[in-house]
């Protein structure tokens, strides 16, 4: 497989150097504590509004629904600086990433015209309901059910490891809208349901460090209007296909645990530590090789290419990565775990370490991915 | 990118595909190399791609030559082709112009030793050297480092070969003429390691490529238990594993490639030789397991990819000395190592 090489502008490096002294200047002034894995536990709603402020949510879709028009090499480089410096851009994380595009793909008018300047503005966060209890990775077999009344529909069922639930307005949520038959990929329809509706229960499930990242979502006879129906009735399968190249190829499948790596080089520095920078650059050897394929990804998305398997490989091998770096770096300092530690560098280890099976198994687990690796080597 | 590239490439993969079957990567085992490749080489001109037109070449740039050393690595290739053409780039670099005698080239070593136009000293591990006619190498004359050419009609050669049957000779010069000589800066030392290095890279991404291609193409012939063995999720997993470190190499190579074109090399070459390094690993273990028994035969084809990825590891500018390297520059920089991927110093305000 080869991927296109991308090469950035110089209004994209001024781009860059922009968000970063943003960000710098935000943290020195306390407005936001860096953590690792920030975009999926460092949900922030507060922090969410002043990117906002900035034409950071949203910044490639189209103008009339308050984007900025801008290339996904931008966004690109905008995300990665949020991972690298660890912002809490949990809260919009998922409606910029995903929601937006599903949206402008297959929205209607209303959806867009209703959703997408919310979502810029940072007023409006979405979960992503695919999960439930007895269907994970076999997501074609979830159970909960919409049936058909005047004006919309009733829903019933539960999901359920729904990140950040919590601060999220909606859910866009995968619903079986007719019985199953042979073919269990049909007959899938994405809603959105309004997490404030009369019958939607949200119940926190405490990740293993006791935090709150993710949810049960129940729904008992809720009511969801025809308007909320994203696309074509019936068709939820392949539209969530097409928002899985998104989720699975970023930069947030290999950057999770980067401050960690970049704080234990400024600490091997202050050591002058030549022999520890000299192990640790196998580390960085890996991210740059990485970041090469993910970036060269988000160009063949860009163009409307077809990126299934390589989104696969990103996330397969990236966030094998993202959890070998606290392995390593643990043996290359004097360190000592601790989610409130004074040194960062304790700090980003005890987050690094505390999430890292999470990264394997979110968004697919490593094992499915490489089936689907395997099959699209295979028919290639 | 050069307009020349994709027709260049078609006519070699074209001729590797024809003519270097897997008997003809054997001959170096016998002592003997694959001449007609090489005369088909040069009555095509393919070793004047990179070579300027003034001086007589096809003008063609870094994009084209080292994505031909790809497909050198891809098919095994036993003619010094590397060698020659990278050889003749550094002479290039330093305006000698280029040789058409056969020419190798020896970097990664302690310099020879240069006193009044005469060199002595020894070196270990020269490609190819018993069938070339000159040597362009380094040498020192009162701490100057300079890059010389040499004939190696002046050397005592003794023949060794690589893991994979490469030759790799011992050279001892005594007071040898010298037929040039060109003082180095430090950063021209430092260019020419990068390029080294990236023509190793290169090499190592095509027997990436074709290390992975046969794996896939084995797991889908050979049958066991009644189906062929890509149907069993294990060998699944070695595939994609396999898929994942031959894109990645792919990358890193087309990645490091734009930015010697760009003229903006800096630390990822260093990167893209310690990915391949850790991908050579992986594929050589997973390409074996997927072929068992017959893959570790000398008469299937697969050790001639992994042979190779297992002797150009440990050659030329490796790991360790990457590592040293690397360690070096980042000691005493203020940039993080955010800013060193990002390539932050060179942005420039408008
Ligand atoms: C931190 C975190 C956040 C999450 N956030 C969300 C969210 O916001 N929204 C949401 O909908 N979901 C979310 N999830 C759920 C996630 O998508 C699922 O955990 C995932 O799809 C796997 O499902 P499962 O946990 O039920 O495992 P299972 O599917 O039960 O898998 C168990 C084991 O069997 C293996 N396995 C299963 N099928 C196969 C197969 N065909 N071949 C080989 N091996 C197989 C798996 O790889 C795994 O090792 C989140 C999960 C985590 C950990």
């Amino acid at each position: 497989m080869n991927l296109p090489t991308v090469q950035f502008t110089k209004e994209q490096e001024l781009f860059r150097e922009e968000v970063r002294t943003f960000l710098q200047q935000e943290l020195q002034k306390g407005t936001f504590q860096t953590k690792c894995d920030s975009w999926l536990s460092g949900s922030d709603p507060a922090f969410s509004r002043i990117i906002a402020e900035q034409g950071w949510i949203g910044m490639t879709w189209p103008k009339e629904y308050g984007g900025a028009e801008r290339s996904s090499i931008d966004r690109y480089i905008l995300t990665e600086e949020f991972l690298a410096i660890g912002a809490p851009v949990a809260a919009h994380w998922f409606a910029d990433r995903q929601t937006g595009p599903l949206l402008l793909r297959f929205g209607t008018d209303y959806q867009k015209n209703f959703f997408l300047p919310k979502i810029v503005k940072g007023e409006c966060f979405f979960a992503i309901g695919l999960s439930e209890p007895n269907s994970g990775s076999d997501l074609a077999s979830v159970k909960t059910k919409a049936e058909k009344v005047e004006g919309g529909w009733i829903v019933n069922g539960a999901k359920t490891w729904t990140s950040n639930a919590q601060d999220a307005h909606y859910m866009v949520t995968l619903v079986r809208t007719e019985p199953v038959t042979e073919k269990k990929h049909q007959g899938l329809s994405q809603l959105i349901i309004n997490l404030k509706s009369e019958g939607v229960t949200i119940t926190p499930i405490r990740y293993l460090t006791g935090e709150h990242h993710f949810n049960d979502v129940f729904f008992d006879n809720v009511f969801v209007p025809d308007e909320m129906v994203v696309g074509t009735l019936g068709n939820g399968w392949a539209q969530g296909l097409a928002e899985l190249a998104y989720e699975r190829s970023g930069p947030e499948r290999i950057l999770s645990t980067f401050p960690l790596l970049n704080e234990a080089m400024e600490e091997l520095k202050r050591q002058q530590d030549i022999e520890g920078l000299a192990q640790i650059s196998k580390l960085v050897a890996e991210l740059w090789s990485l970041r090469n394929l993910s970036i060269g990804v988000a160009k063949v998305l860009e163009e409307g290419g077809e990126v299934g398997v390589s989104a696969a490989l990103v996330k397969s091998v990236g966030t094998k990565f993202e959890q070998k770096i606290p392995e390593i770096v643990r043996l290359l300092l004097d360190v000592y775990p601790q989610l409130h530690a004074d040194r960062a560098v304790d700090r980003y280890l005890a987050e690094s370490t505390l999430h890292a099976p999470g990264f394997t198994i979110r968004g697919g687990t490593s094992e499915v991915l490489y089936g689907i690796i395997a099959k699209g080597v295979l028919a290639g | 990118m050069s307009e020349m590239k994709d027709m260049i490439i078609e006519v070699v993969e074209r001729i590797f595909k024809e003519k270097v079957e897997k008997e003809t990567v054997d001959l170096l085992e016998a002592n003997q190399w694959a001449e007609d490749v090489w005369q088909l080489i040069l009555e095509n001109e393919i070793h004047q791609v990179a070579v300027k037109e003034e001086n007589g070449g096809a003008g063609g740039d870094y994009e084209d030559l080292f994505h031909l050393y790809r497909l050198v690595g891809k098919y095994a290739v036993p003619i010094p082709f590397v060698e020659h053409t990278l050889a003749n780039l550094i002479l290039e670099f330093i305006n000698i112009n280029p040789h058409t005698e056969l020419s190798t080239v020896h970097l990664a070593a302690k310099p020879l030793e240069l006193t009044a136009g005469k060199v002595s000293g020894s070196l270990d591990h020269v490609p190819w050297a018993r069938y070339a006619q000159k040597l362009v190498t380094l040498a020192t004359e009162k701490g100057t480092q300079s890059l010389i050419v040499v004939d190696l009609k002046e050397a005592h050669i003794e023949n060794h070969t690589n893991l994979a049957a490469e030759p790799r000779d011992s050279l001892q010069f005594t007071d040898g003429k010298i037929l040039a000589s060109h003082p180095l800066t430090e950063e021209q030392h430092e260019f020419l390691t990068k390029l080294q290095t990236a023509a190793t890279v290169s090499k190592m991404a095509g027997a990436i490529d074709r290390a992975y291609e046969l794996s896939v193409q084995f797991s889908k012939e050979r049958e066991q238990f009644g189906r062929p063995i890509h149907r069993f999720q294990l060998v699944q997993q070695h595939l994609a594993v396999l898929a994942g470190e031959q894109a990645i190499s792919a990358a890193a190579l087309e990645n490091s490639i734009a930015l010697l074109q760009k003229g903006e090399a800096g630390d990822e070459i260093a990167f893209a030789r310690l990915k391949l390094d850790d991908a050579s690993r992986i594929v050589a273990t997973s390409a074996h397991q997927v072929h068992a028994a017959i893959g570790v035969t000398h008469e299937h084809r697969l050790h001639h990819y992994t042979r190779r990825l297992w002797a150009w590891r440990d050659e030329d500018f490796h790991e360790k000395y990457w590592k040293k390297q690397l360690a070096k520059n980042w000691l005493n920089s203020s940039n993080t190592i955010w800013d060193v991927l990002t390539k932050k110093k060179q942005v420039e305000h408008i």
